[in-house]
């Protein structure tokens, strides 16, 4: 880093696979094997008991898929929302910045829970008989929890555009760059840098949040888990342990999906970093 | 090159700028003094528009620029402007800052942006920092780099606000020598500064502003030797020591 500095050369980047992320991501596997070691020894569970996944297998692969599903429809869409209504909350239309306002207002109050049962109950109810399904309820359950975390990201957004020094937007327009152009080229490099940590926050959230689905009957990990484990407890003679490994194994598949996305988003933090301005280390 | 007629600007209750009005023909190099808060930065920001005035007229080259149908993004490309935080681009390497403007407002292609941002950069002593972000070089430099910045744009004038006074004393006298080889080259500039000896040395004409209005103007050795208003000689005074 210094001898590139001194020597001006172009800013090496980060390549998607360097040795630290590699040595990181070893680091966390060792750790949840450890952990679930300890688990089976201390609980007196086998995770790998064939006679429980002969009956498990099919419903924790349905839900995983189901699960990954309903996350590449909500995050995308509450990345979006929340960045707009981030935008619109320091937009020099004044009349865009009071709704959304309220929109947060709102958002953050409700529990997601309670967001998700009253869209499915409101939205199939206000359309004609003919289009009213299971798919329809739980498909604007699923909008509605987008909705709910772009609330919070429309902060994080909000606060990412203000942390831009005003003088910033100054300079673009003086050299004669059109709002839009500004918010492109110089605003938005900035502010998405400043967003990228809580962002990653929200999201990881936001995919433990979908199995809050499973509420009006969603196909996913935690549902059908959720399922089995009734199932097991109303069969005479099964073994209640094997309840642990259904709930370790939904565990693990919620801390993989949101270790993959904070590990993209790390990335994404590597790459727009600026020399000069890295954290300080105390 | 720059004309300013009457300009009036009101911030809520203040009353910043009382009818302004000067002329700063081409090539000319327009020193503007005054105490803070006297409305210097408001005349600037509204002869490239960044502030609108209330009333009164602003013309460049010419044009009366403060009309609806006159685009603020064409008055801009006109005239360049260096602020006193130098407001480089975080994010930019020096050369990426300099090439900004012409790639994404004169639809430049990325090659020949880069050789005239290297050149522009090598002009103001830079060449060696092309590749340093805002936040590896000092404030003199920074400085420079806005300066290259705006030339970018091949303005037709140039606006300084208070170009040296965020700056280490150490680092002054680069952006004055740079500030001054632009005058010498013709550059019609209007600068807002404290600098005594770059406004007696490269200033053709010196401006007070007080309280929104022009209280006096003349050459330098009027202005700093010979004030003819009371509060023209107090403030200068001051600044003299």
């Amino acid at each position: 880093m210094a001898t590139e500095a001194a020597t001006g050369q172009t800013v090496s980047r980060p390549g998607i696979v360097s040795l630290g992320s590699v040595v990181r991501v070893a680091e966390t596997i060792v750790g949840a094997v450890l952990l679930i070691l300890i688990l089976q020894w201390v609980l007196e569970f086998e995770i790998a008991d064939p006679r429980l996944w002969s009956i498990y297998w099919r419903p924790f692969t349905d839900g995983i898929v189901g699960s990954l599903g309903y996350i590449a429809l909500i995050l995308p869409v509450s990345v979006l929302m929340g960045f707009f209504l981030g935008w619109a909350r320091i937009s020099r239309f004044r009349v865009l910045a009071w709704p959304v306002a309220t929109y947060v207002d709102f958002f953050r109050g409700v529990p997601p829970l309670v967001i998700v049962i009253f869209a499915s109950l409101i939205g199939p109810s206000l359309m004609p008989e003919r289009f009213q399904s299971r798919t329809l309820g739980l498909t604007l359950a699923a909008l509605a929890l987008a909705f709910h975390s772009a609330a919070y990201q429309a902060e994080i957004f909000r606060a990412g555009f203000q942390s831009v020094h005003r003088g910033q937007l100054e300079a673009a327009q003086a050299l004669g760059l059109k709002p839009l152009q500004a918010m492109r080229h110089v605003v938005l490099p900035q502010a998405f840098r400043l967003s990228l940590p809580p962002l990653g926050n929200e999201l990881a959230v936001l995919i433990k949040d979908t199995s809050l689905l499973s509420a009006i009957g969603a196909i996913d990990i935690f549902g059908l888990s959720q399922d089995v484990q009734q199932q097991l407890i109303f069969t005479p003679g099964s073994d209640l342990r094997w309840l642990f490994i259904i709930w370790t194994a939904v565990a693990l598949v919620y801390f993989v999906m949101t270790y993959a996305m904070t590990t993209i988003l790390a990335y994404l933090e590597r790459r727009v970093r600026v020399r000069g301005l890295e954290t300080m280390s105390i | 090159m720059i004309r300013v007629v009457g300009v009036h600007k009101t911030f809520g209750p203040l009353h910043v700028l009382r009818g302004i009005t000067l002329e700063v023909p081409k090539g000319e190099a327009l020193v503007i003094i005054g105490p803070s808060g006297s409305g210097k930065s408001t005349l600037l920001r509204c002869i490239n528009l960044l502030v609108e005035p209330d009333a009164g007229s602003v013309f460049i080259d010419g044009v009366h620029v403060n009309r609806p149908e006159v685009s603020a993004e064409w008055v801009r490309q006109q005239v360049g402007m260096v602020f006193q935080s130098f407001n480089l681009f975080t994010h930019l390497t020096a050369l990426q800052n300099v090439m900004l403007g012409p790639v994404r407002v004169k639809g430049m292609e990325q090659e020949a942006a880069r050789v005239k941002a290297k050149q522009l950069l090598a002009r103001v002593g830079l060449a060696a920092k092309a590749e340093a972000y805002p936040a590896e070089l000092s404030g003199g430099q920074q400085q420079r780099v806005a300066i290259a910045r705006a030339l970018a744009m091949d303005p037709k004038a140039m606006l300084f606000d208070e170009p040296t006074s965020a700056l280490d004393p150490e680092y002054i006298r680069e952006v004055l020598d740079v500030m001054t080889a632009l005058a010498r080259e013709g550059m019609t500039m209007i600068v807002v500064t404290h600098e005594m000896g770059f406004a007696s040395n490269v200033a053709s004409r010196i401006v007070f502003i007080d309280a929104g209005i022009v209280l006096e103007e003349g050459h330098p050795n009027q202005i700093f030797g010979n004030p003819q208003q009371e509060r023209t000689r107090t403030f200068v005074s001051k600044i003299l020591r």
